[in-house]
């Protein structure tokens, strides 16, 4: 293994506490953009510089600069907000973005097009509805996603608050972010220790999720560390832990894959739960590649040293044994759409948002709706990991007047027309802002359904809930590789294709071809419906279909 | 000299005169000539007390005011030179010889620094009997009211009495020699100070290159501005081999009009395109006159109201184009078509300060124009001249250069402070190239300024890449509308006021290009502050540190 550090693990060590010259950078006046070692580090304040790539071109021609922007990521652990919360983001986003509030795949949102000066007001304006981005990206703790239904029963209630309970146990100590964007007093005598980050920070991102079965809503598997609540007679006993999971991946590199995470153990309570996350993030701090980013994931440390090898020095550094997993049943992934009732009796109503992204569009007002139902003050709201937006907490007496707001913006006529596998598909970002991009997806996605659903309908499969993820590049954000049919950019227009994932989120997928543009996947697709709809079993999943019939 | 008839009655009077006769003659006629008043002959060679006062937009009129009066002084006479925005009118009655220099503005007015003492010519019409004068008028021939301020102010001066002692001096862009020449002559004593008949002299301008037209293509045209904005800044690069200008100096373009407007005109008065008209004495078709040659789009009320005057008809005084006028204010007969293109001008050359650098951009000429764009009764409007230019991509344009001496690059050694918001910015990007080609030693700092930092940074990726190596050692820009409170150039500096006034300690020189107003006289509001503030002494110390830059050259404004 190669000892040399990597470019962006000596930015992190020379960052002064993650402060870098982002002061300084933010003072240029030549360019939107951030000095380059300074583009790394706001990552960990919660926000990537991107650039607007339709437009590159041209402004090359204009001799402008390309068109720098950043997109903010809120810490959101359990992704949930208060009306009047929702109220802040809604005029936030109104006023130095591009106005379309972007629900993200870990239960949080995210504003896009904020330029440089505008970054410090907008995180004002989100500290002042007590609301923070620090950690949202980067190499350290990301958000903590936790089971989203329903999401009123104390076993609910329970996982939420552990959420909030993780998010701020591995919270980096520096208080960077208060001086650099809320112009706060550098403390300067205090010293700064961080006995989880030290100077290093994690060696890659590391995600932390919550499920709780049968849903597995937050595909705990796909997350370095998943928390499984073992639920008996309505109460938490104790979480299964599962370690190594992570969707990443490298086009052309072998020694990339994406990985299920594996179960290792179980803890009777929550503060060994806490502990338990803690210390494989330890783990990881220490054992972590920090040579090659590309092998740097959690998922890769464990197949380096081993589960036994692993384990062994988590029980050593937490100081008591993991019992036996537990067993666990999942049976779906999908959001419950539309009205809910909880079972304390209070009400929930799940909206489709398409691949999350929130605006007024022709006759479908979801921001409008969602901000006029704010406004009552009769709801929170809650996201989910496929990027809806739950109503919830709403009293019987209130649910007509939701009802009726939802009714006139087209929420509910929007929720329920679209059709089963639009509202289990997702996509990431990708272009225009996502440097990473290969090909399109979420600008991209709605318009390949409309053709898949064509098909589906010939082979009369029209109910059936077969998920279906698109990513613009083999990194995973919309979890790709735990979907029936996964399709990963590799090109622009053209996409490698996945299948054989299980409904649960309990099986990977496999590649069935690569580099694939939209004739030859409506093609293939049109060939594998056929066979399914004439030959599968009562009841058989598409994903374990195409595991019988040996396509993959 | 004298009439016909009158000869015919001197010759009846002296022929066959004897010498008595004569002798007797003669001395009646010097009698005469000894009481006719307001005839000045300044006593040869004694010493005079002049008072030199100048109204100037550029520097030009300042500049020469000083050269004269050193000039003045060699030869023993008292001199003091005046700015005429400085100068108490009511002082005039008490001058013994008041030589005015002025310049002309925009459509033959005064310029700015110079309207206060037209003004108080004009509404107080102070009795001036006792006053000598002289006025030396600078202006460019290529516009159409050439040196009119200088004419006005020599017309005032005689109207409230005063007495001419030369004629005016109606000097071309290149002025100095005659100039000299012009005052030596007022300092001999032999000047003619002859009035109404004579036409004012005219500097000839020597057809040297500032005169000479060219030709060149178009090669590039950019509109720098990026979608959403609400201005149009054209990058152009014109083709131009051979062509000597310096880092400083400006295109003169005439523009044309549009051909749709021309045929507009012609068929609204039912004339043929070939039709050969006269236009101040020369011959050519009436399409050629209209379209290359006449200004028809805005008319200033002096046409308008001699256009009236063959109609007939009362008109508003307003700003209007000749097509609506023709429309609204129909000629009496066809054959009145004629008339009304002798009331017309010539159009006026538009100057634009070239952006590229003879050194960096061998057989190139860049020029950075802004679209201009204004409302008239509620309507989007264009000037004509950048309009013809935002739309000449391919085309082939005529020019000529335009010299500015006063604004020129610094010794190689010496730094540079130069703050151009807007087009302002097209003389500085020739500056820094040329700096950059000849490997300039001294330090450059920029002060860049316009509305939305994303869509209007005006040659931002190649400001960039100036910071990269080192040409820019500073930069900093001010985008007025990207944020409540609007920001604009002046507060950058202000910002940064101690590091600009050590500049200016060490020896930089401080360039200004842009709009005269209100850019430029915020900016030198801003630079006082700045000086005072950091040298701790009074606004008056300030104003002198300012002058003796501007004396040693080092303040230079290219503004319009």
């Amino acid at each position: 293994m190669s000892t040399k550090l990597s470019s962006t693990e000596r930015i992190k060590t020379d960052s002064k506490g993650l402060r870098g010259t982002l002061k300084e950078s933010l003072l240029d006046e030549h360019t939107g953009a951030l000095r380059e070692d300074d583009q790394v580090l706001i990552k960990f304040h919660g926000m990537y510089q991107q650039d607007n790539r339709d437009r590159r071109e041209e402004r090359a021609a204009k001799k402008l600069d390309r068109l720098y922007s950043y997109m903010i990521r809120l810490r959101l652990p359990g992704g949930f907000l208060t009306p009047e919360q929702w109220i802040a983001v809604h005029e936030i986003a109104g006023q130095h973005t591009t106005g379309v509030i972007k629900i993200t795949t870990r239960q949080t949102i995210q504003l896009h097009g904020i330029l440089k000066a505008k970054i410090k007001p907008t995180i004002k304006a989100f500290n002042e509805a007590i609301l923070d981005s620090i950690a949202a990206c980067g190499d350290v703790n990301r958000n903590v996603v936790a089971a989203a239904y329903p999401s009123q029963s104390a076993v609910h209630r329970t996982v939420h608050q552990l959420a909030d309970k993780i998010s701020a146990y591995l919270k980096p100590k520096t208080s960077a972010y208060y001086e650099i964007w809320l112009d706060e007093e550098k403390i300067i005598e205090k010293e700064e220790t961080d006995e989880l980050y030290e100077d290093r920070y994690l060696p890659r991102k590391f995600k932390v999720a919550i499920a709780v079965p049968p849903n597995n809503d937050v595909d705990v598997y796909t997350n370095d560390v998943g928390l499984i609540a073992i639920v008996e007679a309505g109460e938490i006993k104790g979480y299964n832990i599962a370690i190594g999971g992570g969707m990443g991946s490298t086009h052309g590199n072998s020694a990339t894959y994406p990985r299920l995470a594996t179960p290792i153990g179980f803890v009777d309570n929550e503060e060994k739960a806490l502990k338990a996350v803690y210390e494989i993030a330890t783990i990881q701090r220490d054992y972590g590649n920090r040579s090659d980013r590309k092998l740097s994931r959690l998922k890769y440390t464990v197949d380096q040293y081993g589960l036994d090898f692993f384990c062994d020095e988590l029980e050593r550094r937490m100081g008591f044994a993991l019992e036996t997993t537990k067993e666990v049943i999942f049976t779906t992934r999908a959001d419950e759409y539309g009205w809910q009732q909880t079972e304390n009796g209070t009400w929930t109503y799940t909206l489709f948002t398409e691949n999350g992204r929130l605006l007024d569009e022709g006759d479908v007002q979801l921001k409008t709706a969602i901000y006029e139902v704010a406004q009552t003050g009769k709801a929170n709201i809650r996201f989910t990991c496929h990027q809806n937006l739950s109503l919830c907490d709403i009293a019987l007496p209130d649910k007509p007047v939701i009802e009726a707001l939802l009714k006139q913006y087209g929420a509910i006529a929007h929720t329920e027309q679209a059709s089963v596998v639009r509202k289990q598909a997702m996509a990431c970002v990708a272009f225009n802002t996502c440097p990473l991009a290969l090909a399109e997806a979420q600008r991209y996605m709605p318009a390949l359904i409309s053709s898949i659903e064509q098909l589906l309908h010939q082979y009369a499969l029209d109910d059936e809930e077969i998920i279906m993820r698109m990513t613009g590049c083999p990194n995973g954000c919309a979890r790709p590789y735990a979907a029936e049919i996964g399709f990963v950019g590799t090109a622009y227009g053209r996409y490698n294709v996945y299948l054989g994932a299980d409904r649960a989120g309990t099986r990977l997928n496999k590649l069935y071809r690569e580099s694939q543009d939209e004739a030859a996947i409506l093609a293939l697709l049109d060939n594998l419906f056929k066979q399914y709809s004439e030959q599968r079993l009562p009841g058989e999943a598409f994903g374990d279909f195409s595991l019988r019939a040996a396509w993959v | 000299m004298i009439t016909t008839e009158r000869n015919t009655v001197l010759q009846q009077l002296v022929s066959g005169a004897s010498h008595d006769e004569l002798v007797w003659i003669s001395g009646y006629l010097s009698g005469l000539l000894g009481q006719q008043p307001n005839r000045a002959v300044l006593p040869h060679s004694a010493s005079l007390n002049i008072t030199l006062a100048y109204g100037t937009e550029t520097g030009n009129s300042k500049a020469l005011a000083h050269k004269l009066a050193a000039l003045g002084k060699r030869q023993k006479h008292k001199m003091k030179v005046v700015a005429l925005d400085q100068y108490k009118p009511t002082q005039l009655a008490g001058e013994a010889l008041f030589i005015a220099v002025v310049s002309t503005q925009g459509d033959g007015d005064p310029p700015i620094a110079a309207q206060r003492f037209f003004d108080y010519l004009i509404q107080e019409q102070p009795d001036l009997a006792g006053l000598q004068f002289a006025v030396l008028a600078l202006g460019d021939s290529s516009y159409p009211r050439f040196c009119q301020a200088g004419i006005d102010l020599d017309q005032l001066l005689r109207q409230n009495k005063a007495t001419r002692v030369q004629k005016p001096l109606l000097c071309d862009t290149d002025y100095e020699s005659a100039a000299i020449a012009w005052f030596d002559q007022l300092l001999t004593g032999l000047g003619d100070p002859d009035g109404q008949s004579v036409p004012p002299m005219l500097a000839n301008a020597p057809a040297g290159p500032a005169k000479k037209v060219y030709a060149g293509g178009i090669t590039r045209h950019i509109n720098l501005n990026d979608r959403g904005s609400d201005k149009a800044t054209y990058h152009i690069e014109i083709a131009a081999p051979g062509i000597a200008y310096q880092p400083g100096d400006a295109l003169a373009l005439v523009p044309e009009n549009p051909a749709t407007l021309v045929e507009d005109l012609l068929a609204l008065t039912g004339t043929y395109a070939t039709q050969e008209v006269s236009y101040r004495g020369q011959q050519r078709p009436v399409y050629t006159l209209l379209q290359k040659e006449l200004n028809i789009s805005w008319l200033p009320e002096r046409v308008v109201a001699a256009y009236a005057a063959i109609v007939q008809q009362e008109i508003p005084e307003t700003k209007i184009g000749l097509k609506d006028l023709l429309k609204i204010y129909p000629l009496k007969a066809p054959a009145q078509f004629e008339e009304v293109l002798q009331v017309l001008e010539p159009m006026a050359p538009r100057q634009y300060s070239i952006a590229s650098s003879p050194a960096a951009h061998p057989g190139e000429i860049h020029l950075t124009v802004a679209l201009d764009t204004f409302s008239v009764a509620g309507e989007v409007r264009h000037g004509l001249c950048s309009h013809y230019l935002s739309l000449q991509e391919d085309s082939v344009l005529s020019f000529r250069i335009h010299t500015n001496n006063r604004f020129r690059l610094p010794p190689e050694n010496k730094d540079m402070i130069m703050i151009g918001p807007g087009t302002g910015i097209a003389p500085f990007r020739a500056f820094l190239n040329e700096r950059d080609a000849d490997g300039a030693i001294g330090r450059n700092w920029l002060f860049f300024g316009d509305r939305n930092f994303t869509t209007d940074f005006l040659y931002q990726t190649e400001i960039q890449s100036w910071l990269e190596t080192g040409l820019l050692s500073r930069f900093n820009a001010a985008f007025s509308r990207d944020q409540e409170e609007k920001i604009y150039v002046q507060h950058r500096m202000e910002e940064h006021g101690a590091e600009l006034y050590k500049w200016l300690g060490e020896g930089a020189y401080l360039y200004i290009c842009g709009a005269r107003v209100p850019m430029a006289a915020d900016v030198e509001a801003t630079l006082l502050r700045i000086i005072a503030r950091e040298s701790g002494e009074s606004t008056e110390a300030a104003q002198q540190f300012l002058e003796q830059l501007e004396t040693e050259g080092r303040y230079l404004k290219d503004v319009y």
